[in-house]
């Protein structure tokens, strides 16, 4: 039977910084422990501790980044468990965050519905700062203004996990160095998702960085009966070990070479 | 050889594979589409493995659907690998 937001007691997470292989070991960490029980249902702000291309599970490195330029603007590649394309993320510029929960909370739903459902207290969030934000199927949030953010789900152990990079701030040249942009990507809008048109959280709304999180966190916390809550040690450990076997390793990263 | 196909409004399948006495080798499916369980990836690229050069866009997709019963492809479909092979072995 589907369940719904307000049937649990939300975690809420918003720890200090963590290396981009560590955010991604936290991602399936967190899921399997949110699958199993042994973590409640969370929501996860990520502070990025270094650059990276944050690399879908299904994508090529090569045909995503530019190897030459990667290294000379100090960027690592790091791949993820979801699907979808790639992020360009340099601390401070991006608000990415994951919500950790039952699959039973989008039980029945197409993937397509599951994604707006996922992020209904962002627009919210978004729109109570004053940017008129709604969902563009698949996996984007937009504005009149521009792209804002971009969604990626995966369904494991018994949980959805459902992450978004939102972009605040953005370094549109440095980024088209970094991410290899082809032709064909954007043969049928114009733009490929990462260079869509993107029009910032900074200068649509004027306000700091953790002002928009704050917003974004209270407005989480008015809607559902949510807690603030610490990454445990054993939990950390785990994500310790799967950067060791998995996450860190040119296996996994260059899975699809 | 290297091929590429968005679908529109969808997300992008790209193809890499080498052609050897006529049959598709080192085939490799990526792109910025979503997939599960992700396992299938492994399985599309095992179906195309080995297809005669001349195989129209049909009968590629086909070989791909054959494997693709019951996993989910959110933003391709098994059309858009066909035409994406095609591409690349254009």
């Amino acid at each position: 039977m589907r369940t719904d937001w307000n049937d649990y007691e939300w975690k809420l997470l918003r720890d200090g910084p963590q290396s981009p292989q560590m955010h991604m070991a936290l991602d399936e960490a967190l899921t399997y422990a949110v699958g199993s029980g042994k973590r409640p249902p969370t929501l996860r702000i990520w502070e990025w501790g270094s650059p990276a291309v944050v690399i879908g599970r299904y994508q090529s490195v090569r045909n995503e980044v530019d190897p030459e330029n990667l290294g000379r603007y100090g960027f690592e590649v790091v791949r993820r468990i979801s699907g979808g394309g790639a992020m360009f993320i340099e601390p401070g510029n991006t608000i990415t965050y994951s919500l950790y929960a039952p699959q039973e909370l989008v039980q029945g739903m197409s993937f397509q519905e599951s994604y707006a459902f996922m992020d209904v207290w962002v627009l919210q969030a978004l729109k109570s700062l004053g940017i008129e934000a709604s969902y563009q199927p698949i996996n984007d949030i937009t504005s009149p203004g521009g792209k804002i953010a971009g969604a990626a789900q995966t369904r494991r152990g018994g949980a959805v996990l459902h992450h978004v990079t939102m972009a605040y701030d953005i370094d549109a040249a440095k980024m088209t160095q970094v991410l290899r942009i082809g032709r064909e990507k954007l043969s049928d809008k114009g733009q490929t998702s990462a260079q869509k048109r993107v029009d910032p959280l900074r200068s649509q709304t004027g306000l700091p960085r953790a002002e928009v999180i704050d917003r974004m966190v209270g407005t989480f916390a008015e809607l559902h009966p949510s807690q603030p809550d610490k990454l445990g040690e054993e939990e950390l450990e785990a994500a310790r070990e799967l950067v060791k076997t998995k996450f860190g390793t040119k296996e996994w990263i260059y899975i699809i070479p | 050889m290297h091929g590429e196909y968005k679908t529109p409004g969808g997300k992008l399948v790209v193809v890499d594979l080498e052609v050897r006495d006529g049959k598709l080798r080192q085939v490799q499916v990526s792109g910025d589409f979503f997939l599960e369980p992700e396992e299938t990836l492994d399985a599309i690229n095992r179906a195309l493995e080995g297809l005669s050069a001349d195989s129209d866009e049909p009968s590629i997709a086909e070989s791909v659907r054959r494997v693709t019963e019951g996993a989910e492809l959110i933003g391709f479909s098994p059309e858009a690998i066909a035409v994406a092979v095609r591409r690349a072995l254009a």
